[in-house]
């Protein structure tokens, strides 16, 4: 280590400092190592790295994006993820099919009863086990109300990242009735670890049903509540309308799904594409928009809300009696073989890969979520909008970091 | 109701990806323009890369497995080509299993810090389990990366940034030298 | 916490670049500010020697030019650590004079109670029910908590939602330094009080307090919002018990030796 020579701090003038202006983490720390990092750092006069790092006020968790800067517009942005991997897969593969369950919970944490349809749905599959009706009835019931809750606070938040505070308790407030009557269900507010292989826990009860009674009651009218606070705000359409305007050829290339993509105008829905569970005997359409700015994917997530209620109040009448559960095995041996499964979870395609080697661990487990590839998409959005909008962008395309970082 | 078995699976070496994965793509009759997942899979014995793909022509998905890639050199050819969407996917293979794709530009790691050094989901790899018979057992930790309190500090890599030191080509400037302060001031 | 025991450290093959993995030396654990009672199995070395910086070949691209960026020689290294714990720097402590602060803060801590301001610094699960804490059904603002501050320079607590991992390790714990005194923590979670569902994980830091001293441990996973504004109550309960004495408070690992 060569010693530089001794000048003054700039933080503090009686401090003296080997070397000028010392920062904790340069960015990067070591010589480019790819051809993409050497072109994002190779800046320009005027142009600035500012780190939008792991910590920062909104809501999304832990992503820090790297921002090259000229004055207040981005030109190039590096993503830097990892600060939420957790290792799920490696602990998938060391534990049981079961294990899986309640380890997979924590991907998509507010949308956990479709992280939790993952190993469920592959060892259903790799065991060609068939699941009662009134199993699947119940699950597509806990889908739904999972998606309501986490479309109203993907609209609170986006608000919150535009500065707006008051949606977000709106927000809170739905998410908080569902929660509660998803824990009269399941028993848990947030990683439910309800979904069985071979149907789900328990039975639906009275407290539950009286609740979502309740709930559904004026469930409409709350989402009009909460649509009448946002729609015609001139601030939140004056910075919504327009940003990040997804084309379609660019979604296609960069795997976009979910609302990000449908916003476009691409009808494209698991449920309805790859139907799974009940879905083919329910009746819902597939809302789209066609301008593909943040705007449209507001609005289009209040659509989806009003389907999702439909589509409650379909099961609600249509539950069939029967057993919650098959029969299966305790220990559980799945004969070797490999299975894809593919839900459409709140953000999009929600995909898992299984591989079974006959044993009742998985081989590989490897789940996929969507805020993955919409995430990157949104490193596409962004250069040419103000740092301000950045947040925007994000929150309007809804990433989950539990799920991206697994 | 049971699942509906709706994959067609097919097993490519890696020398035929690019023109295989180009046909899928651009063929009228195959037309599959949606990749839906790219992972990386360590068999005990080999590593393989596995696509899933799907076309509006079909309601079923199209696996691709591309087998037979060494343990200690496993190289694939990169799709980004054809979905830039792939690229974080396969940085994410390179990450957890080491397999380098040629042709992605920007193989880095992406899960964890960029000086670690395993490769997290290789089958070598085991976790640390204190389980009786299990094959973790008696294994410690790997790296640790993190820095522990203020109470119990440990030399920080820091990067200087004086004249030469952290200068990455000569025409690149850092952001607080170019704009003509004085850093001494 | 790094323990060194005498288990058996299995190698690993060989990576792709043909180096050979090599675990990394432990970091040398500075003894100076520590409880020097020798424990079982806690060796506390106080070597100051400079952690080299591990260069990982670059077998994915290589720049056209061999002499470009710096040659691939390693950054030079600086570090302030003679200025933190000598006397030219500023360790926040005023010698003989914190006599003054101690007997301030006996009033002080009185308001400090009711008008904690946490620092948002939700990781995963957690933070969801940080959150529902804070919004309008368990409503943390009727405590004075409703400022969730962006910025650590403006927060008095540090209520850690939601998995830590090695890599966020870094960043937490220079949120944690660059929050003023006093300053209280909150482990909220499973995952924060002890590593919970992710023990075993490579990623994982096996609890908060293997990186910063605690003072709230809320478990559950995730605690439900009651959960936390018990554990907040808690933690005013605790700064009222423990008034004026902020400076002596007892940091330290708190996790038990060989876990």
């Amino acid at each position: 280590m060569t010693t530089e020579q001794t000048i003054r701090s700039l933080d503090d003038p009686d401090l003296f400092v080997e070397t000028p202006g010392t920062i904790y983490d340069a960015i990067p720390p070591l010589p480019p190592r790819t051809e993409r990092e050497a072109e994002f750092y190779a800046m320009r006069d005027g142009e600035m790295l500012i780190n939008l790092g792991p910590q920062h006020p909104s809501t999304h968790g832990v992503l820090r994006v790297v921002l090259k800067i000229d004055g207040e517009r981005v030109v190039d942005l590096d993503p830097v993820l990892g600060y939420l991997h957790r290792g799920v897969e490696k602990i998938c593969e060391n534990g049981d099919w079961h294990h899986a369950i309640s380890n997979c919970d924590p991907l998509e944490y507010i949308a956990a009863m479709f992280s939790e349809a993952m190993p469920v749905m592959v060892a259903e599959k790799l065991l060609d086990l068939e699941v009662p009706r009134r199993a699947e009835y119940i699950r597509v019931l806990a889908w739904e109300l999972n998606r309501i809750s986490s479309h109203a606070l993907f609209v609170g938040w986006l608000a919150l990242d535009l500065g707006g505070l008051t949606p977000v308790l709106y927000g809170f407030i739905e998410r908080d009735e569902i929660v509660e009557m998803l824990a009269a269900l399941t028993g848990q507010r947030l990683l439910f670890n309800y979904l069985r292989i071979g149907g789900v826990n328990g039975d639906l009860n009275h407290d539950f049903l009286s609740r979502l009674g309740d709930w559904m009651g004026n469930a409409l009218k709350r989402i009009e509540d909460q649509q009448k606070l946002l729609n015609s705000n001139e601030i939140f359409v004056a910075r919504t309308r327009g940003l990040g305007v997804v084309d379609r050829d660019m979604a296609r290339r960069t795997l976009l799904s979910g609302p990000v993509l449908r916003a476009t105008g691409i009808p494209y829905d698991v449920r309805r594409a790859h139907p799974y569970s009940v879905y083919p005997e329910l009746e819902f359409t597939i809302p789209t928009r066609e301008e593909g700015d943040s705007y449209a994917r507001y609005l289009l997530h209040l659509d989806e809300i009003k389907q999702s209620i439909h589509i409650i109040d379909q099961v609600l009448h249509r539950m069939p009696d029967g057993p919650v559960m098959a029969k299966v095995p305790r220990l559980m041996r799945i004969p070797p073989g490999r299975a894809y499964v593919s839900i459409e979870s709140p953000r999009g395609q929600y995909s898992a890969y299984g591989m079974s080697d006959g044993s009742d661990q998985p081989f590989r487990l490897r789940i996929h979520d969507p805020s993955f590839f919409n995430l990157q998409a949104v490193g596409l959005l962004m250069p040419g909008n103000l740092v301000a909008d950045t947040m925007a962008i994000m929150a309007s395309v809804d990433p989950i970091m539990g799920g991206i970082d697994k | 109701m049971t699942a509906r078995q709706d994959t067609t699976e097919i097993r490519i070496s890696p020398t035929n990806v690019a023109a295989v994965m180009t046909l899928l793509h651009d063929d009228p009759g195959f037309r599959f323009l949606i990749l839906s997942d790219l992972c990386g899979v360590d068999t005990g014995s080999a590593m393989q890369v596995v696509y899933h793909l799907w076309s509006d022509s079909t309601p079923d998905w199209l696996r691709v497995i591309v087998d037979g890639l060494p343990r200690d050199d496993p190289r694939a050819p990169s799709v980004t080509f054809l979905w830039n969407g792939a690229e974080w996917a396969e940085r994410e293979a390179y990450d957890m299993f080491g397999i380098i794709f040629e042709g992605n530009r920007d193989l880095r790691r992406i899960y964890m810090p960029p000086d670690y050094q395993s490769f997290p989901l290789r089958k070598d790899f085991l976790l640390a389990d204190d389980a009786a018979r299990s094959p973790g057992q008696g294994v410690r930790h790997m790296e640790q990366t993190f820095q522990p309190a203020e109470y119990r500090r440990t030399p920080v890599l820091r990067q200087g940034l004086g004249s030469d030191a952290g200068q990455m080509a000569p025409g690149i400037q850092t952001a607080i030298l170019s704009s003509g302060e004085d850093p001494a001031r | 916490m790094e323990v060194n025991d005498d288990r058996p450290v299995i190698q690993p093959s060989v990576t792709s670049g043909g180096q050979p993995l090599e675990p990394r030396d432990e970091p040398a654990a500075m003894a100076s500010d520590q409880p020097s009672n020798a424990q079982d199995g806690l060796t506390t070395t106080s070597d100051d020697s400079l952690i080299e910086p591990i260069m990982v070949a670059n077998s994915t691209w290589t720049p056209a030019d061999p002499t470009a960026y710096n040659g691939g020689q390693p950054p030079q290294i600086t570090h302030l650590r003679e200025l933190e714990l000598g006397d030219k720097g500023d360790n926040g402590r005023w010698g003989a004079l914190d006599i003054i602060p101690t007997k301030a803060d006996y009033v002080l801590d009185l308001i400090r109670i009711n008008s904690l301001w946490p620092l948002l610094s939700g990781l995963a699960c957690c933070a969801m029910e940080m959150m529902s804490a804070a919004t309008s059904r368990n409503d943390m603002d009727r405590f004075g908590m409703f400022p969730f501050r962006a910025s650590p320079r403006q927060a008095d607590v540090l209520i850690v939602a939601g998995t830590l991992t090695t890599k966020m390790a870094g960043p937490l714990v220079r949120l944690w330094e660059q929050m003023p005194e006093p300053k209280w923590c909150v482990a909220m979670g499973d995952c924060t009080c002890s590593g919970g569902r992710y023990k075993r994980s490579y990623a994982t830091v096996e609890g908060i307090d293997r990186v910063m001293p605690v003072d709230v441990y809320v478990p559950g996973c995730p605690p439900r919002p009651e959960g936390l504004i018990y554990g907040m109550m808690k933690l005013q309960q605790l700064i009222k018990e423990r008034r004026g004495h902020w400076p002596e408070r007892h940091i330290g690992p708190t996790v038990p030796i060989g876990v």
